[in-house]
């Protein structure tokens, strides 16, 4: 693989506030038990070779810092290259919906003049799959286009994801909101390193546009080439996306997609114990992580790291988030518990199937 | 390298041929444990959470998979710049080369890493056993007693107690007795076999013992009944908590049951003292529809869509639909089909019991089945 600069905008906050994301950017949201959505944007880009990374940081950042440290876990601990920490603008893309703000992108511009590579990856931390990015470079060097966007045919209505206008492949105009067979963007795409450099300055007037905005009148000069994406991939921009996309990881098929032989999601290295389901529990259609105790029920949930249910607790349709503990009798339903939460014995925390319960999250 | 106050050698190139196929292709301290573990992360996770931050590993048998295991020792907060973890193997000076014969002769071989590091204290441990201790209380005692040699020690059954190094003390823990192995043991003190020397005492003994003809080169057999005949200040360092040498399949099947159960033996759920490990970063257990589980220990990435009850699913390992297992340890990887049933057995990492085959008996005169890694198991070959 040749040299590539890796860019992550973690950056982006959800336009729609919850309590999940008020303490956190999406880019650190706990994610299936033990992942961070961050660390498949971090594994894509490693997993391909990319060894420089640079993160453009929220202003919220602890929870971010404290899960990627030095990079480590992803192999980004490099003496060359490695994993760099880039300032964002003040409030970064908060609610406004942006994902490659030009005035965060034109902040780096020394972590982008620097080293010999042709190529950037830039991706946001809001998207869950797995993919090679090999195939996407590829694409790029065969069309010959300025920058590949990675795309993939819109199976519903998203007010949230970006659409472009496509012809032959090749994009004409950008949207907001997809429906059902439109180009929705997976806010990832490729470009030549000296032309980002030009176009930071071609648009530095307007730098609190977006990229792809500030770039549509010039969609007959650029040339910004579709790359379309088969594979599982799921945007997860408000509370109900984000239930959704952990929910469908209790399908074994997704599953077998999202985390392949051999191409695999790295995240912070924990020392738990392996999750101990005593005597008399009963599990089923459930996911559970590492140091998780079990006496009680757990059904079509996701279980964190160290989640107790006590006996006679019960967990249904559910994402129980780190450190939280379910006492006796306690019932935990349609909900999204974040972390530390203890729920009292014989109380109840119950949404619907349209209106999840969220539970924020607790001091530790 | 900056002097230490104390270093630890750790013992880990025993093969441990009475593991049988567990241990044919991998040194017994890279043997998994405990649905994520290997047996050497409790003797790094011990050096770690007691604060000694050098540590020498000996290896010499099947070293690929416990060297690579091993990487900088960042798993087990062992990569720091001055100490960490340094893997030891055998090598060759300009009079030739030898492997290491006797847990003596590893360490004698290696007085060279000692010198480098010039410590006030070796602590000599075996990579093959599974325990929690503190180290610093140990050193602690050995500093207390200005003792030359202590030994850490724990009562075992009297039955059981001609397997082991037997020491008889004194009221004030100095050891007057020190027999390997004897017939007719006379105290049920074993030696746990993991010392703390004095670092000049340790490195004359040992050049000692190297030129001594008549000697195994074995610390139990040879240095500590020297010292003791020396009159040298040899003190015990006492242990009362859960301590197991892994010798043999059936205390391998045994120690591992004993992590199971509401109230464990051993208690991997110890946040103050954890078990680290290096391992790989799967996605949570995955449960089917039809999954029931009993009592058991189960690791990231496992699949279960059948039964389990109180056996050891570890990483990745997966359970089919219909299938049952019973009182067994499924190592990384291992793959019970659809229907099969397996009892008090130990499955290999990667290996494969096809579906409907039925393994193992309940019967507990009968000895533990085991299945070597990557081996698969079909129908009529049970």
């Amino acid at each position: 693989m040749e040299k590539i600069l890796g860019i992550i905008t973690a950056n982006y906050s959800t336009k729609y506030p919850s309590v999940l994301s008020e303490v956190r950017p999406v880019a650190s949201l706990p994610f299936l038990g033990r992942y961070r959505v961050v660390d498949f944007a971090l594994s894509n880009m490693v997993n391909c070779g990319i060894r420089t990374v640079g993160m453009i940081m929220p202003y919220n950042y602890r929870s971010l810092i404290d899960h990627v440290g030095s990079g480590r876990d992803w192999d980004l601990n490099r003496k060359k290259g490695g994993l760099f920490i880039l300032p964002g603008s003040a409030f970064g893309t908060s609610r406004t919906g942006s994902r490659f703000l030009l005035r965060d992108l034109a902040h780096n511009k020394v972590y982008m003049q620097r080293g010999s590579s042709d190529l950037c990856i830039i991706t946001t931390a809001s998207f869950v799959y797995n993919m090679d990015y090999r195939d996407l470079v590829a694409a790029h060097r065969a069309s010959g286009a300025d920058i590949t966007v990675l795309t993939k045919k819109a199976s519903g209505k998203d007010v949230d994801v970006c659409g472009f206008a496509v012809e032959d492949g090749r994009v004409t105009g950008v949207k907001h909101g997809v429906k059902f067979g439109d180009t929705a963007f997976l806010d990832c795409f490729v470009v030549d390193r000296k032309l980002l450099l030009q176009m930071l300055e071609w648009y530095a007037q307007t730098d609190y546009l977006d990229l792809f905005e500030a770039l549509a009148p010039d969609y007959g000069r650029v040339k910004v080439q579709t790359y379309d994406y088969e594979g599982y991939a799921a945007a997860i921009f408000d509370k109900d996306a984000y239930f959704r996309a952990n929910m469908d990881l209790l399908d074994p098929k997704i599953s077998a997609e999202l985390f392949p032989e051999g191409r695999a999601v790295r995240t912070k290295a924990h020392d738990n114990a392996p999750a101990k389901f005593e005597a008399g529990s009963h599990v089923s259609n459930s996911r559970i992580s590492g140091s998780a105790r079990i006496l009680g029920s757990v059904t079509n949930s996701i279980l964190g790291r160290g989640v107790t249910v006590e006996t006679g607790a019960s967990v249904s349709n559910s994402i129980v988030m780190q450190g939280c503990v379910i006492e006796t009798g306690a019932r935990v339903e349609y909900a999204i518990v974040d972390r530390n939460n203890v729920v009292p014995a014989h109380t109840e925390l119950r949404g619907t199937p349209d209106a999840l319960f969220i539970k924020d999250k607790a001091e530790a | 390298m900056s002097k230490k106050e104390c270093v630890a050698m750790l013992l880990a190139g025993g093969q441990g041929s009475r593991l049988g196929v567990l241990t044919k292709d991998v040194a017994k301290p890279a043997v998994s444990f405990g649905g994520k573990y290997r047996i050497i992360d409790f003797a790094l996770s011990n050096c770690a959470n007691s604060g000694i931050k050098t540590v020498g590993v000996l290896t010499q048998y099947r070293p690929y998979l416990l060297h690579s295991y091993l990487g900088t020792g960042g798993a087990w907060n062992l990569d720091e710049s001055d100490g960490g973890v340094s893997i030891l193997p055998p090598y060759a000076t300009q009079s030739g080369g030898a492997w290491y014969a006797g847990t003596a002769d590893a360490v004698t071989q290696n007085i060279g890493f000692i010198e480098q590091n010039d410590p006030e204290y070796v602590l000599i441990l075996s990579g093959d056993q599974l325990y929690r201790m503190d180290y610093q209380e140990m050193l602690a005692n050995h500093k207390r007693h200005e003792a030359d040699l202590t030994v850490a020690v724990m009562p075992v059954p009297w039955e059981e107690a001609s397997r082991f190094g037997i020491i008889t003390q004194d009221a004030d823990a100095r050891i007057v007795k020190f027999t390997e192995k004897p017939n007719k043991p006379d105290s049920n003190l074993a030696s746990m076999g993991i010392y703390i020397f004095d670092a000049k005492l340790l490195v004359d003994t040992l050049k000692a013992d190297a030129v001594d003809q008549s000697s195994e080169h074995d610390f139990g057999n040879d240095i500590i009944p020297k010292l003791l005949a020396d009159g040298k200040r040899l003190y015990t360092h006492e242990f009362n908590g859960f301590w197991r040498d892994v010798g043999t399949i059936s205390s391998y099947h045994e120690t591992s049951m004993d992590l199971l159960g509401s109230h464990p033996a051993f208690d991997l759920f110890d946040a103050g003292a954890p078990i680290m490990s290096n391992a790989s970063t799967r996605p949570p257990a995955y449960v089917g529809p039809h999954g029931e589980i009993d009592d058991c220990l189960v690791g990231n990435g496992a699949r279960i869509f059948g039964k389990a009850v109180h056996s050891i699913i570890s990483t990745d390992a997966c359970i089919g639909e219909r299938a049952i297992v019973e009182a067994s340890v499924l190592l990384p990887g291992a793959c019970v089909k659809d229907g099969a049933h397996v009892v008090r057995a130990i499955l290999g990492e990667h290996s494969t019991v096809e579906e409907d085959v039925v393994l193992g008996s309940v019967d507990q005169t009968r000895d533990t089945a085991v299945i070597g890694n990557n081996v698969v198991v079909g129908k009529g070959e049970e």
